[in-house]
């Protein structure tokens, strides 16, 4: 699948149709990483999305955060903060959630401009989120919309990540839900929670829980990129 | 473009701490937009000494990280960097390799900052500069090799340099510390804090050519003037900073005119020249610390008033003056164990005095003495010599075995007598004992053959309550009359013991039911929910699990003495070498624990069991750390001594 969407869009390249941003985004995935690749030597980009609602068909992304891991090292040089200006203001629930007034969302970027420069930050890494699924999907439903593209990046899930260090990559016990939210989670690697319910805030926390994933991951001499995704 | 929301959470935790706190906003914003967030888990080494430096400097966000120089083959502990410290600059001023290993000490986040943007900051914030050059010239950190060695080390750096000689026991005069450590008042402030740093201490005075006293600078000018100074202490002369003129002083002073002149001065130093103005040359000085200190070695005037006093009611301001004597002694650092004598002193002087009160007004409303010989016992805290705050008191009479005909009398007679004197104990401050143990229940003023069939029945059938009493009457210590009866009460339980050894078996797995906290954020080792939520109980949490262990291992290796849990851990190290090391450990842990519990409780007016892990400073949360390991390290050894991992329930 993910083949021949990549050829698609390489050839709609050649045809000038994408703007060149995203064209560097997909040639730079041309060859998934390696599976041998080091863990240590990856690239990841730790993100969060703060959408108008739930429903990955209707609602939009309001704004995007992130930070980069490389060495294991959270890169704050090396982070990333957009806000979209979205036409249709979202659902009035989720707004006191994430707190972007309007007068704020005037400020910010086109969702095109944001989509391209979000592309340009994570080509070439592997992408990293908490319930990682709704994210993707959400992106994948923008960019769809605007270069009929989706994401190629290889993508970790925090929440799965955390149970497969937990419990064993062969776990079939159920876990009780909410074990895996992130709050818990904090709570259990002693991460202390600041600005939760900003796209750039939860980026940076889930960065820490991450980040002392691998630790935990390296120990049990799980060293490559084939064995984690 | 980094991302805004995320430096300014990292600018937020930077700005916690020194120097950070100084920058302005942009500084401070395009420092943390550089920082590169690294996890380390115990045991990582960061970098080695000799390597060549990395291009970042570190700061403890959470987590401790220890600094290790080798010293033949041996790795000596030279400094401790928690929360907020910084660590591998040292080159960005010597260009040179590291001088150290940091090797992680308990699971850390720290901030890398690039050396380059450190460097910027440097020179264009002479604050920073300042905070930097004022750190190094304060010298290396203390080598430290483990709590021993570090306290071993503080002990003889506060004796060393200034121990006062009494020389009259009367006058008591104090004699200045002949050594004095002078310079010009023209060498830059940076010598002159080398040359602190070199002699090894807290002040100097600056002096003309024919050594007559012009200024003097103390540790307290180097920390509070030269950080707030923007300029470069390199090239400033040190006579800037002095404080000038110098108090001066004749060397014929007694403490007492010490002391008034310290109330009226409001100063720490006074300069000893030798006519007793600046127009003569310096000779000696004497600080504050001397002052208190040779009063402390005297507090025998305080208990010969205790002795002379006249009336009960002369006795609770004498009490007050202890009171006073303990908050400068915490004041001035003087050793704990001394401070502790000091106060057994004064309180065995007032239960002696109140005792005397007591039989000479029994005497007067009519009461005949029984010809039975008696022994007034202190229990708990007091029995073991380590009160230093009037906490509640505990006490009992235990008297020898009275004739058939004599057992009524004798019985009314000790109760009337325990009454009066625990009357009197609290009239001075000593809180009545909420459980009641006190020699004026019925219960606890009985003839030894009761005394013994009480242990008796604690050892043989231990339940949670015998445990109860076990901190308090196996703890006891007798303080007035017969002391033979105690010490056959000792025999005979030491006897018991070693016959029932569930007894201690029992005890040890009492002592373990508080493991130490061990922090790795700082609000993890408070106590959740109730009246002290986010306070921490040191008493039960630190000072217990030694107390307790203490006591087990005194009784187990069968000590007849009656000590301290210091004296006891002490003990314990001579007769046991496997427990050597651990054992003097928890000694100086615990007297770390009784000083900072006293401290709390004077600040805070009450017993000073829970204490706000915030008022800490870095220093006693750093201690405190050490003393949780050396607690968990005791309780291990426990576990395997007395095999309690098989004994259920």
């Amino acid at each position: 699948m993910m083949f021949f969407a990549k050829n698609k869009a390489e050839r709609r390249c050649d045809k000038g149709l994408l703007p060149e941003t995203v064209c560097r985004y997909v040639r730079a995935h041309e060859h998934p990483l390696a599976k041998r690749t080091l863990l240590r030597a990856v690239r990841f980009v730790v993100f969060d999305t703060e959408t108008t609602g739930l429903d990955v068909k209707k609602d939009k992304i309001i704004s995007i955060g992130a930070v980069a891991i490389s060495d294991f090292a959270i890169q704050v040089a090396d982070s990333f903060e957009t806000l979209i200006r979205q036409e249709a203001s979202g659902d009035k629930e989720s707004i006191p959630v994430h707190g972007i007034l309007k007068k704020d969302l005037a400020m910010a970027a086109t969702e095109q401009g944001a989509l391209e420069s979000f592309l340009s930050y994570i080509a070439g890494s592997v992408l990293v989120a908490h319930h990682a699924m709704f994210d993707i999907e959400i992106l994948n439903q923008a960019l769809g919309r605007f270069f009929d593209l989706k994401i190629f990046n290889a993508v970790i899930d925090t929440a799965d990540f955390a149970k497969r260090i937990e419990k064993g990559p062969f776990s079939s016990q159920d876990t009780k839900a909410g074990d895996y939210s992130l709050d818990k989670l904090c709570e259990r690697y002693r991460i202390p929670i600041y600005d939760r319910h900003t796209a750039p805030g939860d980026a940076f926390i889930t960065a820490q829980l991450f980040q002392i994933l691998l630790y935990h991951a390296e120990k049990k001499r799980i060293l490559t990129l084939g064995e984690i995704l | 473009m980094a991302s805004n929301t995320i430096v300014d959470r990292v600018k937020t935790e930077l700005r916690h701490y020194p120097p950070f706190d100084q920058l302005s906003e942009e500084m401070l914003a395009s420092l943390a937009a550089q920082v590169v967030v690294r996890y380390f888990e115990e045991g990582e080494i960061i970098f080695r000494k000799g390597d060549a430096p990395k291009p970042f400097a570190f700061v403890v966000v959470k987590g401790s990280v220890n600094l290790y120089d080798t010293l033949n083959d041996e790795d000596v502990l030279i400094d401790i960097c928690d929360e907020g410290d910084i660590f591998g600059v040292r080159m960005l001023f010597a260009h040179d390799n590291y001088y150290s290993t940091s090797k992680v000490a308990e699971e850390s986040l720290i901030y890398a900052i690039p050396v380059e943007h450190f460097k910027m900051l440097i020179e264009s914030e002479p604050k920073i500069a300042l905070f930097f050059a004022a750190e190094f010239a304060a010298g290396m950190p203390e080598r430290e090799n483990s709590l021993v060695h570090a306290i071993a080390l503080r002990k003889e750096f506060a004796e060393s340099p200034c121990k006062p000689v009494l020389v009259e026991n009367d006058t008591l005069q104090i004699r200045a510390i002949k050594n004095v450590v002078t310079c010009s008042p023209d060498i830059s402030i940076q010598k002159a804090a080398k040359i602190m740093a070199e002699r090894n201490v807290g002040s100097i005075i600056m002096v003309t050519e024919n050594r007559f006293p012009i200024g003097i600078i103390t540790d307290t000018d180097l920390r509070k003037k030269v950080v707030a100074v923007e300029e470069n202490i390199k090239s400033r002369p040190v006579s800037e900073i002095m404080s000038s003129p110098v108090f001066t002083i004749s060397g014929d002073q007694t403490v007492a005119d010490m002391i008034i002149l310290m109330m009226k001065t409001g100063l720490r130093h006074f300069c000893v020249t030798e006519d007793g103005t600046a127009q003569s040359s310096v000779i000696g000085l004497i600080s504050e610390h001397d002052i208190v200190t040779a009063e402390g070695n005297n507090p025998s005037v305080l208990i010969k008033e205790i002795m002379q006093a006249q009336e009960i009611a002369a006795l609770p301001p004498e009490r007050e003056k202890a009171e006073n004597l303990l908050v400068s002694y915490l004041q001035q650092e003087v050793a704990i164990h001394f401070i502790s004598n000091v106060v057994t002193e004064v309180n065995d002087a007032i239960i002696l005095k109140a005792m005397s009160f007591a039989q000479a007004s029994l005497a007067a409303e009519g009461w005949n003495a029984p010809e039975v010989k008696f022994c007034w016992l202190s229990l708990g805290s007091e029995g073991r010599k380590e009160q230093l705050l009037r906490t509640d008191q505990d006490n009992a009479i235990l008297y020898e075995e009275p004739t058939p005909e004599e057992a009524e009398a004798a019985k009314a007679y000790f109760l009337a007598l325990g009454e009066k004197v625990t009357q009197t104990l609290i009239a001075c401050g000593f809180k009545k004992c909420p459980a009641d143990v006190m020699a004026s229940n019925p219960k606890w003023c009985k003839p030894l053959s009761d005394w013994k069939e009480y242990f008796q029945h604690w050892i043989l059938s231990p339940e949670p309550m015998a445990l109860m009493h076990a901190s308090i009457f196996f703890d006891f210590r007798p303080v007035y009359g017969e002391v033979r009866l105690a010490d056959e009460l000792k025999r005979f339980i030491l006897e018991k013991v070693v016959a029932g050894r569930g007894f201690i078996q029992f005890l040890a797995k009492n002592a373990l039911q508080n493991p130490p906290p061990l922090s790795f954020f700082r609000n993890f080792i408070v106590e959740h929910g109730g009246k002290h939520a986010n306070e921490f109980d040191i008493k039960s949490r630190a000072m217990m699990p030694l107390c307790d262990a203490a006591r087990v291992l005194t009784y187990e290796l069968g000590i007849k003495d009656y000590l301290s849990t210091t004296e006891r851990f002490e003990k314990i190290a001579e007769k046991e070498p496997a427990l050597k090391e651990l054992a003097q450990e928890s000694a100086m842990a615990y007297e770390i624990l009784m000083r900072i519990r006293a401290a709390n409780g004077l600040k805070n007016q009450n017993s000073g069991r829970y204490i706000n892990p915030n008022h800490l400073n870095k220093l006693e949360r750093q201690t405190l750390r050490n003393i949780f390991k050396t607690i968990e390290r005791m309780q291990n050894t426990f576990n395997l001594r007395y095999q309690l991992d098989y004994i259920r329930g």
